[in-house]
């Protein structure tokens, strides 16, 4: 009773091991194998050394030797922290219909106007720039927790999520 | 002894604790065959189907305690295929016609049906406790039945099983009436329970001592529920989700304080690190930690919290816990026993996790180690050694080095020596799992030290028959081999043939084994069962009659009375 993984990629390849040309070739083919199907596992792409038969998929979920529920423990772990998605409301001055956007596929301030700016086709300007703006341009602002409207940029990109609930882009004579 | 009353035999047997000593005096005579027999109130089957169950039943008619293991070890891993067997119906049903003063019931590894369910449940007026470890095949309605009608039920312990959730009202099931359990663990169970109910029933079960909850069960209600059971010693809490702010935080803090005699905790699913401090107060006086399941905590929280713990005797934990945080295990758990550390990276992120030198730390600062599970990413000679010389006490020693086949390191070298050393110190081992680059060496040390070793487990290990000869010609007391992934054939299998029958059972998958060599193996020794068991995807691609060179993917075999079975699906030739 168990009563209750895979390492790093670089070290799956056993073809670097010097100790291993002293096995019997039929164990290396059998460890060969098992390395495709880790690296199928992992999601890199690999050339069809062996081919993927779908005998040697099945191989892949009986290693590491664990148990069923400490499995999906562990899988659910890596889903929530890819999958989740946080879904907000972007509206442009002038413009009714509204965009969404997931803002945790961003990881900062750059991706998401580098985002907007295609969406919109239009220049944002950050806080910071010192530049003076040229009539045409907007600049994001964002409605917070407390229904107040701000200007993205200025607190640290982890805390503006925490407190977003809808963006506009506004233009930039009216701040 | 023949000269002294049955009732004075009787009551030497009594204490006779163990299974083995009471199944070695039944041998004597006939005289003690029939005492033992009749006096018999525990009986342990390990293999389901090495005996009918009418016969168990006919042969111990005062049994009250069960236990019936199906499936191998290796279905733990999904090496067996879904329904290959292991059926719990003919157990209970024999047992409702044969020893219907049945009071417990412990299985392991077997398909339980909810009709098997509601049939225990009936037959049994006296039944007290019902033990489930890795069982499938039932849903919320059959333990609703269990808990409508098992008057008097002291035990509910389902352990990792798969269940299929009907719905939340079987917990409403246990009648007002219910004041007697004692231990109740639904942590495996998906779905949600009514906490109403929940808080009720373990409101009035006063002797409730042992509670184990599934994640479902919110921190609100697992205050309300400790505010309850003070007496409880063993806690396996919900999902654990709180903000550390919220008052439902201060209630929990303030209840587990009550509970002075916690001394086994699990569960912590979702907790978050912060909230780890609640149970500082706990922990002076844990014994059993378990922390298997949460992922969520690195490293340095655990180490925190694993300052406090200086009673703890078995701890799980994950690899997060790294190296460094081995090392203050090590200084401040001295009277470990337990040990198990277990992957949390399955695909290969690359985040920390234990190496050699965590194990030796542990080796040098808990001396009264003798249980060990220790996924690792790389292993050494040196380290093994040292750990050896350190800890000689270890019965259960299980390495899994997560790259199979991987060398030492240093030096480039299999872990023969390694493990050889493991062998010759432990003269107590009785199970041991390999793991890493071995060749046919560790199985000659293996065959030559390891003389009281039970139960052996090999991935990915060997160069050629010699190895398995060895273990199986070495290794009096063999009960369990279990091989996967390694170049073992026919000559191994066919070199000592009677051995299997002082054996429970053998498995070997992806060997070298061949029909031929199964059919040649069947046929020598009739009182063993030799199961081939094909994979779907091939027997679709297979022809009618594959020929004898064939390589036999998944082959089981076990010393049985009962000749083949007949409940044996499509997919499973037995010879």
């Amino acid at each position: 009773m168990g009563d209750q993984s895979n390492s790093p990629s670089s070290s799956i390849d056993s073809s670097s091991h010097p100790a291993l040309c002293s096995t019997s070739s039929s164990f290396q083919t059998r460890r060969d194998l098992l390395s495709t199907d880790l690296k199928l596992g992992l999601g890199l792409s690999t050339s069809a050394l062996h081919g993927s038969s779908s005998k040697q998929r099945e191989q892949l979920s009986h290693w590491p030797p664990i148990k069923p529920l400490l499995r999906s423990t562990l899988e659910e772990k890596v889903h929530r922290s890819h999958s989740k998605t946080f879904f907000v409301k972007v509206y442009m001055e002038g413009l009714p219909i509204g965009r969404k956007l997931d803002l945790f596929s961003h990881n900062g301030y750059d991706s998401l106007m580098r985002t907007l700016r295609r969406m919109f086709r239009t220049t944002i300007i950050c806080p910071d720039t010192s530049r003076v703006p040229p009539e045409k341009a907007h600049v994001l602002t964002y409605e917070d927790k407390e229904g107040d409207w701000m200007m993205v940029g200025d607190v640290p990109w982890e805390l503006f999520l925490t407190t977003v609930k809808r963006l506009k882009i506004t233009r930039a004579d009216k701040c | 002894m023949t000269y002294f009353p049955e009732e004075v035999v009787e009551h030497i047997f009594d204490f006779l604790s163990s299974h083995r000593d009471r199944n070695i005096v039944s041998t004597v005579c006939k005289a003690w065959y029939r005492v033992e027999r009749l006096s018999r109130r525990s009986v342990f089957v390990g293999n389901c189907y090495a005996v009918r169950p009418g016969r168990v039943m006919a042969r111990f008619p005062g049994t009250k305690c069960l236990s019936v293991k199906g499936k191998p070890h290796f279905a733990d891993f999904n090496l067996v295929p879904h329904d290959w067997g292991g059926f719990a119906l003919p157990w209970i049903e024999a047992a409702a016609r044969g020893c219907p003063g049945l009071e417990e019931l412990r299985l392991k590894r077997m398909v339980v049906s909810d009709e098997s369910l509601e049939l225990l449940a009936r037959s049994f007026p006296n039944f007290k406790a019902l033990v489930l470890v890795s069982c499938e095949g039932f849903s919320t309605d059959g333990l609703a039945a269990i808990a409508t009608h098992c008057r008097g039920l002291r035990e509910l312990d389902l352990q990792e099983n798969e269940v299929e959730d009907h719905g939340r009202q079987w917990l409403s099931c246990f009648p007002d009436s219910c004041t007697s359990l004692e231990s109740l663990n639904f942590a495996c169970l998906k779905g949600e329970v009514n906490a109403g109910a929940l808080e009720r029933l373990v409101a009035r079960c006063v002797n409730l001592r042992s509670l184990k909850l599934n994640r479902a069960i919110s921190v609100e209600s697992l205050a309300r529920i400790l505010v309850r059971t003070p007496h409880l010693v063993e806690l396996g809490t919900g999902s654990f989700t709180v903000e550390h702010r919220a008052e439902a935080y201060q209630r929990l803090i303030h209840a587990f304080r009550k509970c002075k005699s916690l001394k086994s905790l699990s569960g912590f699913w979702d907790v978050a690190p912060r909230c780890l401090q609640s149970i500082y107060s706990i922990c002076p006086n844990l014994t059993v930690l378990n922390l298997s399941y949460a992922p969520a905590i690195q490293g340095a929280d655990l180490v925190k919290l694993i300052r406090h713990c200086f009673k703890l005797q078995k701890l799980w934990v994950l690899d997060c816990i790294g190296d460094k945080g081995l090392a203050v295990v090590a200084s401040t758990c001295k009277e470990l026993q337990e040990l198990r550390v277990f992957p949390s990276d399955i695909y290969g992120t690359g985040t920390a996790a234990v190496t050699e030198e965590g194990l030796v730390a542990i080796s040098s600062g808990c001396s009264k180690l003798n249980s060990l599970l220790y996924f690792c990413h790389q292993m050494t000679n040196a380290a093994l050694i040292t750990v050896a010389k350190n800890c000689p006490h270890f019965t259960r020693f299980r390495l899994c080095i997560l790259d199979p086949g991987k060398p030492d390191p240093d030096t480039n070298q299999p872990l023969d020596e390694g493990f050889g050393a493991i062998v010759r110190s432990c003269n107590d081992l009785r199970r041991l799992s390999l793991s890493g680059l071995l060749t046919d060496t560790v199985f000659l040390y293996i065959g030559e030290y390891a003389a009281r070793l039970e139960m052996l487990s090999i991935a990915f290990a060997g160069d050629s028959d010699k190895g398995m000869v060895y273990v199986l010609n070495g290794c009096k007391n063999l009960r369990k081999l279990e091989i996967r992934d390694s170049p073992f054939g026919d000559a191994a299998l066919l070199e000592n043939v009677g051995k299997y029958e002082t054996m429970r059972s053998l498995w070997m998958s992806s060997c070298d084994v061949t029909l031929g060599g199964c059919k040649a193996l069947a046929a020598k020794m009739p009182r063993l069962n030799v199961e081939v068991i094909n994979d779907r995807v091939e027997s679709d691609e297979m022809e009618e009659n594959p020929s004898d060179m064939h390589k036999v993917e998944k082959m089981y075999v076990y010393r049985t009375l009962a000749g083949a079975r007949n409940d044996a699906p499509e997919f499973v030739d037995i010879l």
